[in-house]
């Protein structure tokens, strides 16, 4: 017993290099074996499913790309599933990009999934209208007026020249909006500065850390549902059929979060016995 | 002291103003020049502050190689990348079917292959590397001192593991033996007898061997013990609760420092 | 093919550096800190000057649709000159029309360079105030309406209603209704520091800070969450770049640098008093 306790205090003191190179077996290992567990949608985000599926046939669907390379792991599978779903219910895309390197990001998705996957005509079935600076002005000018800010899509044809962009105007002309957001600019200033003066219904996707910064929004009524990260993006995955990034990346993340649990319940306990100790003495 | 304080302030004033109250006047002249050309100069001015950023770091890496301070040879490798990010955004394209202006965002060009090959994966990595940190904080430093802590970290566990496909698989009944094991340990500390502590454990594991046994031991009931709807609960009601009392403060605290920077009460930004 | 195998192994090298700091702090990671550091500024410079400076800024100055021989466009020719990329010829086509009020912009945006210059720094300033202006006017609103409103228009919710259940563990319910109304009311109660916490007010304030205690349990959660998704993300890259088609960059860039680390760390336990740059 005493054996087991002083390890337990030993374990304590470990460098932090073991705990950084065990984080890093737990994660690797998964990847190579996968467990296949089962995934199962929460609540929040089969109203995000459910939302978008309940749409009409050849609905206007705005998706805003809002998210980097350093977000890409979550982000980047719940859009890419999003976009199979709303292309596989024969919605029409149009694409934006709070930030910068979205417009990349979205790029990438669009061509494989529209263009590739099911051979969809860009500028008839979607369009990626790009990135522009500007933060919340960007939105504010997408709820005004969308052609003062959008002239040129990202490839740079003229918006007279698309053939969707008929009778585009501004943010009202859409029928649904769906922000893959993480972090600022993103899912916050699309409800303060669009959705909230508007009617127009929206659901979102965010990085786990932001998820809590939304809940009280989609808890209000004001967003439909949300993706929360890497878990939202399997969740979705698994409700549209078509396993990918997010699903293949679950075992690592419950296995690494076992760990990261038993880190903290052995630190506990070595503080409590400590604290026993020091009591005693 | 005109130009360097009073019109800055000045600016400020007019155009928080004209922005703030743009929401409610319906003048066509004044809306338009708030939704459209007010936002635009945002945009152009916080394009031109990216630029003094970049010119402000090559000035002080420079400044730092000429002066050969503390490692002025890894300023090298700051002003060399710099210099290739620029090359590539301003002067080679790569591909010459792309018009310049499109090339940043087009395939095929060197700013594209800089994006996907440098920038990207050292911007993923740098934010990769805190999960190693957040476990290792974790585990040194996540200690339940008192109730509020351990209403943390209970919060935080039910999240963790409730959210991803393993919590999912846990059945609840494995819970309830947990419970009934912790509440063994705690009726030990509070009546330091063994017998006390022995009747408690094997009474609850009788009660739970019996309830589940009547019930067929179903994985997700009860359901208050099955961890995906209990973190569901938690995510939901009291987690709401406690992230929009936050989000109302803050709404109001950033509703009164805007009025403050509009009525010239707050100067920091010309650092007063 | 050959600038994806580069690129990969670039790629590779650039990770492993960063993560080696993991080690210890060593010239790997150092080098490509810098590296990130350079490459990040010219790369949002470039972005967002041919997103938002060339085509709006210059688009409104001289938009190709009021091209004509005169000093305005005289101007816009000799800059042509210098650089036919950012000024092509007959004008900048990006659909505008010529606003010479884009002039107030243009020139706050250069007083914002010029600040770079020690004795005008002060030039900064102005280009600063419109953009704390324009943002303080903006969120006002937003977050009055969206945040505050909307949230109180959200915990506006039934706590008796024949419709409901008394308790349901995912659904609507009297119980759980109860729980946000009491949660926000006691969690806005503790922010509120103009009164002591002291006696009754002092208990209600303490339930105010449980339920931000498991709202902060929850975003730690939702932390470690996001944390561990980002690490599978570059894992996965590595594993796909450590395939034949890299010719195998991630194994041979992690076999050299942890020899190099390792016999770096193998030098420094012989000669202790030596200074690690």
């Amino acid at each position: 017993m005493n054996f087991i306790i002083d390890l337990i205090l030993k374990l304590g003191k470990v460098d932090r290099r073991w705990i950084f190179l065990i984080i890093g077996v737990v994660v690797m290992i998964p990847l190579f074996y996968p467990l296949g567990l089962p995934i199962r949608a929460t609540a929040t985000t089969q109203q995000a499913y459910d939302a978008m599926d309940a749409l009409p046939k050849g609905s206007k669907v705005l998706v805003s790309c809002e998210y980097g390379p350093s977000t890409k792991p979550e982000i980047d599978p719940m859009v890419r599933a999003v976009l199979r779903h709303l292309f596989k219910n024969g919605h029409q895309i149009y694409v934006t990009c709070l930030w910068p390197d979205g417009q990349f990001l979205a790029e990438e998705a669009l061509d494989e999934i529209g263009g590739g996957e099911f051979g969809l005509t860009y500028g008839e079935d979607y369009v990626l209208l790009g990135f522009r600076p500007g933060n919340e002005a960007v939105v504010k000018g997408i709820v005004s007026d969308l052609r003062k800010l959008y002239t040129i899509d990202s490839r740079g044809t003229k918006v007279t020249e698309i053939p969707m962009m008929d009778g585009i105007h501004r943010f009202e002309d859409f029928d649904f909006l769906f922000s893959a957001s993480a972090g600022y600019p993103g899912t916050i200033e699309w409800v303060q500065y669009a959705v909230d003066p508007t009617d127009v219904q929206m659901s979102t996707g965010t990085t786990s850390i932001q998820v809590n910064e939304v809940m009280p929004y989609v808890a209000a009524g004001q967003v439909q549902g949300i993706l929360a990260g890497m878990p939202g993006a399997a969740e979705y995955e698994a409700l549209i059929g078509v396993p990918g990034i997010g699903t293949s990346g679950m075992d690592a993340q419950s296995i690494a979060h076992l760990v990261i649990v038993l880190f903290i319940v052995l630190g506990n306990i070595g503080y409590f016995i400590e604290r026993k100790r020091s009591k005693k003495y | 002291m005109l130009w360097k304080r009073q019109i800055p302030i000045l600016i400020v004033a007019v155009i928080g103003s004209l922005t703030l109250f743009g929401w409610f006047i319906d003048e066509p002249h004044i809306k338009a020049f708030v939704d459209d050309d007010a936002t635009q100069w945002y945009d152009i001015l916080a394009s031109f502050a990216i630029f003094l950023g970049g010119f402000n770091l090559l000035k002080l890496q420079l400044q730092k190689v000429l002066r050969k301070q503390a490692g002025w040879q890894y300023s090298l490798f700051a002003i060399g990348g710099f210099f290739f990010a620029v090359v590539a955004g301003f002067f080679y394209k790569g591909n010459p079917d792309v018009a310049w202006g499109t090339h940043v965002t087009a395939k095929g060009t060197l700013f594209k292959w800089m994006f996907t090959y440098m920038f990207a994966p050292m911007q993923a990595t740098m934010f990769a590397l805190l999960a190693f940190f957040v476990a290792s904080a974790s585990y040194r430093a996540f200690r339940i001192r008192n109730f509020e802590a351990t209403l943390l970290l209970v919060a935080g566990i039910i999240i963790m593991i409730g959210r991803v496909p393993l919590g999912s698989n846990i059945s609840s009944w494995f819970i309830m033996y947990l419970l009934v094991l912790v509440a063994g340990i705690a009726v030990n500390l509070i009546f330091k007898n063994k017998q006390y502590t022995l009747g408690a454990v094997a009474g609850g594991i009788a009660l739970v061997t019996a309830a589940g046994m009547s019930m067929g031991w179903p994985l997700d009931q009860p359901g208050i013990f099955y961890l995906p709807y209990l973190q569901e609960w938690i995510y939901k009601f009291p987690n709401v609760a406690g992230a929009r009392s936050i989000m109302i403060g803050i709404g109001l605290g950033i509703f009164a420092t805007s009025i403050r920077y509009i009525l010239g009460i707050e100067k920091s930004y010309i650092g007063e | 093919m050959f600038g994806e195998v580069l690129g990969a192994w670039i790629a590779v090298f650039l990770t492993l550096a960063i993560f080696s700091f993991l080690y210890k702090d060593n010239p790997f990671y150092k080098i490509a800190e810098h590296i990130f550091v350079g490459v990040s500024a010219g790369y949002w410079m470039s972005m967002f000057f041919w997103t938002q400076i060339q085509p709006n800024l210059f688009g409104r100055l001289w938009p190709a649709t009021h091209y004509e021989d005169g000093f305005w466009y005289g101007i816009y020719d000799v800059l042509g000159m210098i650089s036919s990329s950012i000024f092509p010829a007959g004008g900048i086509d990006k659909g505008h029309d010529l606003h010479f009020i884009y002039l107030i912009p243009f020139a706050l945006g250069t007083m914002m360079l010029l600040s770079l210059v020690q004795k005008l720094n002060w030039f900064a300033r102005w280009g600063i105030a419109y953009t704390v202006g324009m943002a303080a006017g903006l969120r006002a609103y937003g977050y009055l309406n969206s945040n505050v409103l909307g949230q109180v228009k959200g915990t506006i919710i039934p706590l008796a209603n024949s419709d409901l259940p008394v308790f349901s563990l995912l659904g609507a319910s009297h119980f759980n209704n109860l729980i946000i109304l009491v949660g926000v009311v006691t969690g806005l109660l503790y922010f509120f520091f103009s009164k002591e916490h002291t006696g009754k007010f002092g208990k209600v304030t303490r339930v105010g800070i449980y339920f931000l205690m498991i709202s902060f349990g929850a975003s730690f959660g939702f932390a470690v969450m996001g944390r561990i998704s980002l690490l599978i993300g570059r894992f996965v890259e590595l594993i796909t770049f450590s395939s034949a088609q890299y010719h195998h960059a991630t194994l041979w860039v992690l076999v050299i640098m942890v020899a190099l680390l390792g016999y770096s760390a193998y030098t420094d336990k012989e000669n202790p008093e030596a200074e690690v740059s």
